[in-house]
Order: C-alpha cells, then sequence, then structure tokens
C-alpha cells in the first residue's frame, strides 16, 4: 500500500508546554487505524491538525505523495479530509439535508444526492429516524448520522473523534459495528479512541500517542 | 375623559381612512423597510466577522460599533445633514429633506443595533456548526451562512429589533426630513407635530398604528420562531 498521507516533524504547542513532536506519522491507502493515547496526550489534537482545524508547524507534509503545506490547510483538502467531533454536531434542519450538506458543497447533481443519502440511511441503519429532526436524535443516534453523513461524501481519509464516547450499549455496539463496515470497505480511516471495545477491534493498524510521538504499535491488516 | 375624548376621535380618524394619517403610515412603513433591507445584510456580515474572526483593529471597531448604539439618533441626523446640505460634501445630490433622507438616517441607526445583535448570536452558536460545515466540504462563505443560518432566530431577532429602532425613531427623521406633509411626515415626526399643536386625536391616532405595527411585527417574529426560539 502506498502512503496517502504523510507528515514529518510535527509539531504543535500549547502555550508553553509541547503537546506534539512527531517525527514521522504515515497512514497509508485504505488502511484502518486506531489512534490511542491517555487523555490529554493530543489524539483530538492530532484529528484536528490533519483536517485543519488548528494550526501547526510541520516538516513535510504529503497527500497522495504531493507535497503541500500544512498550513494554511489547503482548501481542496477539506473534500478528500473530514474529521467527525467526539460528540458530532447536527445542523437543526433535517436528517436528509445533514446527509446531503457535503454533496451539496461539492455540487454532487440532486439525483445523485438522493442517491447517495438513501444509501447512507440505508447504510447506518437509520430508515425509522428519516423524519425525526435531528435535535430529538441520542447521542448513539447524532453519531451514526454523523459518520454516514462522513462517509456519503467518499472521501480519501476519515477522521473519527472517539466515536463511541459516552454511547449506552445499543449506541456503543451500532457504532462498533459500523467501524467494522468502514474497515471491510477498506475506507482509510483513523479513529481516536480509549474505549476498549473499540480498541479490541481486530484488522486496524494501532498507533499510539504517548509524550507527544505516535509510534505504530502493530498493524494486524 | 381627558383620555376618552381624544381617543374616541383617534377612532374615528383611522376609521375614516384620514389622508394625511395614511400618507404618515405609509411613508413609515416603507422607509423602515427599505433601510431594513439594505442595511441588514452587510451588518450581519460585520456582525458575523466580528464574531469569529480576528483582524487588527477588531476590538476598536466593536468598540466603536458599540458606542454608536448609544448615540443619539438626533445626533445621527444631524451628522447626515451636514452631509447632506447644500454646502456638504453630498450636498450635489440634493437629498436633504427627502425620503432617501430618512432611509440613510435609519440606515445608520438601524446598523449598530444589526451588529451588535449578530455577533451576541454568532457568539452564543455552537463551535462545532462553523467546524462541521468546513469539515463536510464547505467554503468560508458557505460556512458562515451556515452558521447563520442556525443561529437564524438571532438574526431574526437583530432584524425586528432594527426595525422597532427606525419605525418609532423621530430625532433624525425630523432633522434630516424635514416634517413636509406628503412627502417626508412619517408617524413618529406627525405624533411630535400634532401633540405639540393639540391635536392629541391625531397624535393617539398614530401612536395606535405604531404600537399595532411594533407589536405585529413582534407577533411575526415569534410565530417564525415557533418553539426553536425559546429553546
Amino acid at each position: 500500500m502506498s502512503a496517502l498521507l504523510a507528515v514529518s516533524r510535527l509539531e504543535k504547542d500549547f502555550g508553553a508546554r509541547a503537546l506534539l513532536r512527531i517525527d514521522r506519522l504515515e497512514i497509508e491507502q485504505g488502511g484502518a487505524y486506531l489512534l490511542t493515547g491517555a487523555n490529554g496526550s493530543g489524539k483530538t489534537t492530532l484529528l484536528r491538525i490533519l483536517s485543519g482545524l488548528e494550526p501547526a508547524r510541520a516538516g513535510e507534509f504529503r497527500f497522495r505523495e504531493q507535497a503541500l503545506a500544512l498550513m494554511p490547510y489547503p482548501e481542496r483538502l477539506r473534500r478528500e479530509v473530514v474529521y467527525v467531533h467526539q460528540h458530532p454536531y447536527l445542523f437543526q434542519t433535517s436528517l436528509r439535508h445533514n446527509l446531503e450538506y457535503g454533496l451539496r458543497c461539492r455540487g454532487v447533481p440532486a439525483a445523485e444526492r438522493a442517491r447517495r443519502v438513501a444509501e447512507a440511511i440505508a447504510w447506518a441503519g437509520m430508515e425509522a429516524l428519516r423524519a425525526a429532526p435531528p435535535a430529538k436524535l441520542s447521542g448513539g443516534e447524532k453519531q451514526r448520522v454523523a459518520l454516514a453523513r462522513a462517509r456519503a461524501l467518499e472521501p480519501e481519509l476519515l477522521l473519527l473523534d472517539e466515536p463511541t464516547a459516552n454511547l449506552d450499549e445499543d449506541g456503543r455496539r451500532r457504532t462498533l459495528a459500523l467501524l467494522e463496515r468502514l474497515r471491510d470497505e477498506r475506507r482509510t480511516v483513523v479513529v481516536a479512541c480509549h474505549d476498549a471495545e473499540v480498541i479490541a477491534l481486530e484488522g486496524f493498524a494501532r498507533l499510539h500517542l504517548a509524550d507527544g510521538e505516535v509510534a505504530l504499535a502493530a498493524t494486524e491488516r | 375623559m381627558y383620555l376618552l375624548e381624544p381617543t374616541h376621535r383617534a377612532f374615528e380618524l383611522l376609521f375614516a381612512g384620514d389622508p394625511r394619517l395614511l400618507q404618515a403610515i405609509w411613508l413609515s412603513t416603507w422607509t423602515s423597510v427599505v433601510a431594513i433591507a439594505l442595511i441588514a445584510p452587510p451588518s450581519v456580515a460585520l456582525g458575523f466577522l466580528l464574531a469569529k474572526r480576528r483582524f487588527p483593529g477588531q476590538r476598536a471597531l466593536f468598540v466603536l460599533v458599540q458606542a454608536l448604539l448609544s448615540f443619539p439618533t438626533v445626533v445621527i441626523g444631524l451628522l447626515i445633514y451636514l452631509l447632506l446640505s447644500r454646502r456638504g460634501p453630498m450636498g450635489a445630490l440634493e437629498l436633504l429633506f427627502t425620503p432617501t433622507a430618512i432611509i440613510f438616517g435609519y440606515m445608520m441607526i438601524a446598523l449598530p443595533i444589526l451588529v451588535v445583535f449578530t455577533v451576541s448570536a454568532v457568539q452564543g452558536a455552537d463551535p462545532r456548526v462553523y467546524e462541521t460545515a468546513r469539515c463536510l466540504g464547505a467554503g468560508r462563505v458557505r460556512a458562515a451562512w451556515t452558521t447563520l443560518w442556525e443561529v437564524r432566530f438571532g438574526v431574526l431577532a437583530a432584524v425586528v429589533n432594527g426595525f422597532g429602532r427606525v419605525v418609532s425613531e423621530v430625532g433624525c427623521a425630523i432633522m434630516v426630513g424635514g416634517n413636509i406633509e406628503g412627502l417626508t411626515r412619517n408617524i413618529p415626526t406627525a405624533i411630535a407635530l400634532e401633540t405639540s399643536k393639540g391635536d392629541f386625536a391625531q397624535g393617539v391616532a398614530l401612536g395606535m398604528v405604531l404600537m399595532s405595527v411594533a407589536l405585529g411585527v413582534n407577533i411575526a417574529l415569534a410565530a417564525l420562531q415557533g418553539k426553536g426560539g425559546l429553546r
């Protein structure tokens, strides 16, 4: 597999504190990764940097073999890298509008949007929620909508921030199943987690963040 | 009896469709609507920028806008008068004592209200709204629009407050409009004039119209907000 994303000498400080000092990080095309690390180790910050939500310094940043600047973050990468918050935000409109928002941003024609929205609803098993107002959904349901919304865009890289955090048992089970589906579909996905059940998922490579450094613990693919 | 008699006559004037009364009502309505329609988009955009972006002079600009909130409208009228008067920099346009001058004044009065309310609404928005829009591929303008849509009840409240302020404004309208009957006499200036002449019935009638307009606009806002506005 070739590296979809490669970044070297990535540095991020919070005030006087050096949060991240990553010598090299590579994400391979089609790879599924679990990013582990203690609370406050910088998992969320790393995902936010890779999705352009946080500025950081980098010696070299390459995406699909092309050298790019990490700061300012390239606008075109926003169409290819999608980050999903730990507690995803759903626009206070409708489920359909949420699912097709990114597709509209990409100028996808209406017929194709309708097809992808229908597919996203089926993928996440949300047929019963089709008419529910987003504000009324539970945490687990919101997470599933957010995963389906991100996946519908067919991004090159999906960055998921602790998708099972604070979910009830049913929500966790369903979300875990979706993570396994993403892995089986060979989507390039990085999942930040400290949930034992997520960490136990098979077929994910392990990235561990400690003392600001990322280490590839083992590759199980 | 002191209050009842002019109120009774006020109703007579209203139901008789007194042309002077109708002219003032019409002028107040259309100048206020046009002023708000023209100034709301740039004000909301400025409010968004002040709330979300960091740029040199941002703090000073916000303080200035906030200070404009407490400016007496008659002073704003005076400044516009000086701009539009024959010897002023915009005197050649001959806009003084026209409805256009009133609209110009109303725009200046509404601007700080719209900006400050928008800043407040956007600052109150969940920061994940803008980030989510950007992460899903929206450009800056689209993400800004999405954020404003998410706080639409706050933005709508800004517009309604701006409208309420200008529709009831009297100092600037007299200063730059001149209170000319049939041309620039609107509801508040007519109330001021008729009351000073001792014609309380006209004043009461126009006051009732003004209050009805304010009530109507706020009822419409509440209906638009529905449950969303009370979350």
